[in-house]
């Protein structure tokens, strides 16, 4: 009895120290973010009077259009990425489709440095005519958030039992049929792992969207980059646009991970 | 089996398109030529891009285009400013393609070296010399002498950055010292306003750039020089051992504690809050450090030419593209910018200077931040020198800087460091 | 099925990879005009006895292995109490995953200051307790970043291993507790095993990202003090970007890839044959 207490103190004490952890950082940053240059520069400063400048500044800066612009790349990339990606995992899992030449060529994109194809890409861009649009940054996207998406799903396509998807044919349905209604509910918590992951990975870019992109429509890790100025870093815009960085897609995650991460096994056999 | 046949197909087709892409997309391969043209008519019409740092010199030039438009009409300028990196990345694409990016550019020290014999910069000398009133000899000579590439001229100063010696007069008055004039005086007054949590340098190590920069500074206060007369490494000598040993001294007796990885930032904002007594860096800091939003401090800095009078420079220069879609109309800019009466303004509004007559011009005297400034600024300009002459630059620098590092970390012993720094210089440049 | 997978990929990810292998047998720099040289193998001779990509090499796995190992243990450990936690638990999990979120560099740039001996909220709260310790100096910069991707990254272990807690079947589990099991034996024997494939799918994609890290090291030492935090993704964008040798760059990267690649496919037989 005492040692269940014990263990769920424990857990709950670890739990808090790992938020705490994750936390300060944070909050400096928010503090970062509403305090003045000159304020900036005491560390201990932590009750003080509030300024909204580099709010202000960063906003007029255009940070929510730079938001919105990855925010539209990720979402496309993460798309195409998940619809592909499961089938193509599921086609590898269950058939080791292409054998291991494929299963881990595909990792070959993600283990070169962005330095090496960064030109690469361009060239073709201009060659293709697209350098002007998104379209480049998001093909580079994919380059390295559709091998890890579908990665993510073979592992969890192994592990869901041939049984299910046997039973479904037996139950009349097709192959399609059986893999989007059987077998793919059971992948869900994999999934919504693989969405979040992959939109990270996308939202996350900086050295890609440095160069693909129009001058005019930089995306949001560039124009946090850009606060890394010649005369030193300008912190408080920084921080800001960091929050402005952090905050939505943590909304966003609460709810994606609410309905898929926890996982549903409603749908197929229960075990 | 099928997918490994259609898996084959796919990758040669694969192949051969980047096989052709490759062919057909690198490069203009065309010389560069100038129409020579220097005054450029007023009624021109044209659109010039121009990628600038974002630094406040480029804030202020943007400042100044209404001005420009005044003149003439209807020319379009469009500043896209950025950081430096991400600056050399996207002009490197921009002269890569068939179609540019940008009409003008600026373009750093280190790199007129390998883009003028690379062909991406058009030559100026005809364009200079047919612009009234241009008067070319104006500029200071080592600002010159860095857009000039094989005695072809393929630049325009637009702002130095050269290193001076800025200190807390305050705080060296108090102290009863004065202004370091040799390397061992530098070492002796740093350390002597080390005490308690004040340091009497706070000097920027990091890696590679900025621990060269600063360190070529001491170089130079021994006497010691980075280059012999025939273009060889000059660092194996007794001058660049005592710079070196002095550096570590200092860094391990007058810096801030666990400042090992420190640059600019964190060395301006120590000065800035008065836990350091002085810096080594760019010269127009000093308006930034005596603003009066900047802190308690505010009005107490100077800045004083390096002990021994000669200090490392950088510079930015204006450069129009080979593959420039406005190369005219981006002439009509620079020369009306840099021109003396549009130079007092940009002086006196705060950039940083590169003629030697808006130095002496009273508006700026008098309006601008302080005769004694201005005059420490000629001084300084008078005897400077850049980190690295020749192509490869920033590869020697990084090495250099490597070593340097090396040395001051404890990795390296001091003559290790200087001689495998030497080798480098001779490799690369060599 | 296969078809739509090697349209978009062959366009997203051969292409640019033919390209860059192509480039890797040219002395292709960014500064020419014109098409580049061929020149065969010689870059890679080049770089194989290149001492330089070698102690880079050395110095990413040391940083990839110190900072998986971290991120995997407390990513499992944190993953283990989030399941079994009954309060607040949607706000707990997506307020742990927010360090993923921000760009490298930020994270990077923050850090930097964070740990800044004059300005930084760290050395400050241990000046406090009398401790002086350079983060970022001699013999201890490479564990402060692989610390630094410990905070990013540690929330991508926690997400992907809980996915995988959530999606193992529960019957066995059940079964052992009725038997009389302890939890630390049910966790061993029962929960460990099952989570296998999930692990190794999590360990080797952050090892893959943890290989290519660049913006840590570009935000705070530029590879520094001395050559110590130098890595791989570093040391190509030197070579490639900052000193126009993009032919060389491609072929170190190229290297990069013919070690590691098999070091995987090893890995993956192991395990199959270990299952």
């Amino acid at each position: 009895m005492s040692s269940r207490t014990l263990m769920s103190a424990l857990r709950g004490a670890f739990l808090i120290s790992a938020l705490a952890a994750v936390l300060f950082p944070l909050t400096w940053v928010t503090l970062a973010s509403f305090k003045t240059p000159q304020q900036l520069n005491d560390p201990s400063l932590i009750v003080f009077q509030p300024s909204l400048i580099n709010w202000s500044y960063v906003f007029e800066a255009g940070i929510l259009q730079a938001a919105g612009r990855s925010a539209f790349v990720a979402g496309i990339t993460v798309l195409i990425s998940a619809i592909v990606g499961s089938a193509a995992a599921y086609v590898i899992s269950t058939y080791k489709a292409g054998g291991s030449a494929t299963r881990f060529g595909i990792l070959a994109a993600q283990v070169l440095p962005p330095a090496v194809l960064v030109f690469p890409f361009l060239t073709l861009a201009y060659v293709l005519r697209v350098n002007d649009t998104l379209i480049p940054l998001i093909f580079a996207h994919l380059s390295f958030v559709l091998p890890v998406v579908t990665w993510f799903l073979i592992g969890f396509f192994d592990s869901v039992p041939r049984s299910l998807e046997e039973q479904a044919r037996v139950d009349g349905f097709t192959r399609f049929k059986a893999f989007l209604l059987v077998v793919l509910p059971q992948v869900y918590p994999g999934l919504g792992a693989a969405v979040i992951f992959g939109f990270t990975l996308s939202w996350n870019d900086m050295f890609y969207g440095l160069i693909l992109t129009p001058s005019k429509s930089a995306i949001l890790p560039v124009a946090i980059a850009g606060f890394n100025t010649f005369r030193g870093v300008e912190l408080g815009s920084m921080s800001a646009a960091i929050l402005v960085a952090v905050v939505p897609v943590v909304i966003a995650s609460f709810f994606i991970q609410k309905r898929l991460v926890q996982g549903i096994s409603g749908g197929a056999v229960k075990y | 089996m099928l997918v490994k046949r259609n898996l084959t197909k796919a990758f040669a087709l694969i192949g051969t398109t980047a096989l052709l892409a490759a062919g057909c997309a690198t490069g203009t391969g065309t010389e560069a030529e100038s129409s020579g043209v220097g005054e450029v008519p007023t009624d021109t019409s044209a659109t010039v891009r121009i990628l600038m740092e974002a630094v406040p010199d480029t804030d202020i030039v943007q400042g100044l285009i209404a001005d420009f438009n005044a003149q003439y009409p209807n020319i379009t300028i469009e500043v896209e400013a950025l950081a430096f990196d991400q600056m050399r990345d996207k002009l490197i694409a921009s002269f890569q393609s068939s179609e540019p990016t940008y009409d003008l550019i600026v373009a750093d020290n280190p790199w007129m070296d390998d883009f003028a014999p690379a062909g991406f910069l058009e030559p100026l000398d005809d364009r200079i010399a047919n612009t009234p009133d241009f008067d070319h000899e104006d500029f200071f000579g080592p600002l010159r002498e860095i857009a000039d590439v094989d005695g072809v001229t393929y630049g325009v100063p637009f702002y130095n950055y050269a290193l001076g010696y800025l200190y807390n007069e305050a705080l060296l008055a108090d102290a009863g010292l004065s202004v370091p004039t040799s390397l061992e005086e530098l070492v002796s007054t740093s350390q002597a306003l080390t005490s308690g949590d004040q340091t009497g340098l706070a000097m920027q190590p990091q890696r590679g750039y900025k621990i060269f920069e600063e360190w070529a500074n001491f170089l130079f206060a021994a006497g010691g020089s980075i280059y012999n007369e025939d273009g060889s490494g000059a660092l194996d000598s007794p001058e660049a051992q005592a710079a070196l040993e002095a550096y570590i001294e200092l860094y391990n007796t007058a810096a801030p504690e666990n400042s090992l990885n420190w640059a600019f930032d964190e060395a301006f904002r120590s000065v800035s809050t008065g836990q350091s007594a002085a810096m080594v860096s760019y010269n127009w800091n000093l308006p930034a450090l005596n603003s009066p939003d900047a802190g308690d401090f505010a009005g107490d800095f100077k800045l004083a030419t390096m002990p021994g009078g000669k200090q490392v420079l950088g510079s930015w220069s204006w450069a129009i593209p080979s593959n420039s879609a406005a190369s005219d109309a981006a002439w009509a800019f620079v020369s009306w910018l840099t021109s003396k009466e549009v130079d007092v303004q940009r002086v006196t509004a705060g950039g940083a200077a590169v003629r030697e007559s808006t130095l002496q011009d009273e508006t700026v005297l008098a309006e601008g931040f302080g005769a004694d400034y201005y005059a420490a600024i000629i001084a300084i300009l008078s005897n400077a020198a850049p980190l690295s002459e020749g192509a490869g630059g920033e590869e020697m620098i990084q090495a250099v800087g490597t070593e340097l590092s090396e040395a001051v970390a404890g990795t390296k012993s001091v003559a290790d460091a200087l001689a495998a720094a030497n080798a480098a210089i001779n490799d690369i440049q060599g | 099925m296969l078809l739509p997978l090697l349209a978009v990929s062959g366009v997203a990810v051969g292409l640019p990879l033919a390209y860059a292998f192509y480039l890797s047998l040219t002395n292709f720099s960014l500064t020419q005009q014109g098409p580049a040289g061929f020149v065969g193998v010689d870059n890679y001779q080049g770089s194989l006895t290149n001492e330089g990509l070698w102690s880079a090499i050395g110095t990413t796995a040391t940083y990839v292995v110190i900072a998986v190992t971290l991120e995997t243990i407390l990513g499992l450990l944190i993953a283990l109490s989030l399941q079994k936690q009954k309060w607040a638990r949607d706000i707990t999990r997506s307020m742990l995953l927010a360090p993923m979120f921000i760009t490298p560099i930020a994270v990077g740039l923050t850090f930097r200051f964070l740990l800044n001996d004059q300005l930084g909220a760290i050395p400050y709260l241990l000046d406090g307790v009398g401790i002086s310790y350079d983060f970022l100096g001699t013999g201890n910069a490479l564990l402060t970043l692989a610390l630094i991707d410990v905070w990013q990254w540690t929330p991508f272990m926690v997400l992907l291993l809980l996915a995988g807690l959530e999606s193992i079947p529960k019957q066995p589990m059940e079964a052992a507790r009725v038997d009389g099991a302890g939890a630390l034996y049910i966790f061993r024997r029962i929960t460990l095993p099952l989570l296998v494939p999930i692990l190794s799918v999590a360990i080797l994609l952050r090892s893959l990202d943890a290989l290519k890290v660049f913006e840590y090291v570009y935000a705070t030492t530029r590879g520094g003090p001395g050559t110590e935090t130098e890595t791989i993704q570093y040391f190509t964008y030197q070579t490639g970007i900052q000193f126009f040798r993009l032919g060389e760059a491609s072929s170190m990267a190229f290297i990069l890839l013919a070690i590691v690649l098999p070091l995987i496919i090893i890995l993956f037989r192991r395990l199959d044959r270990a299952k």
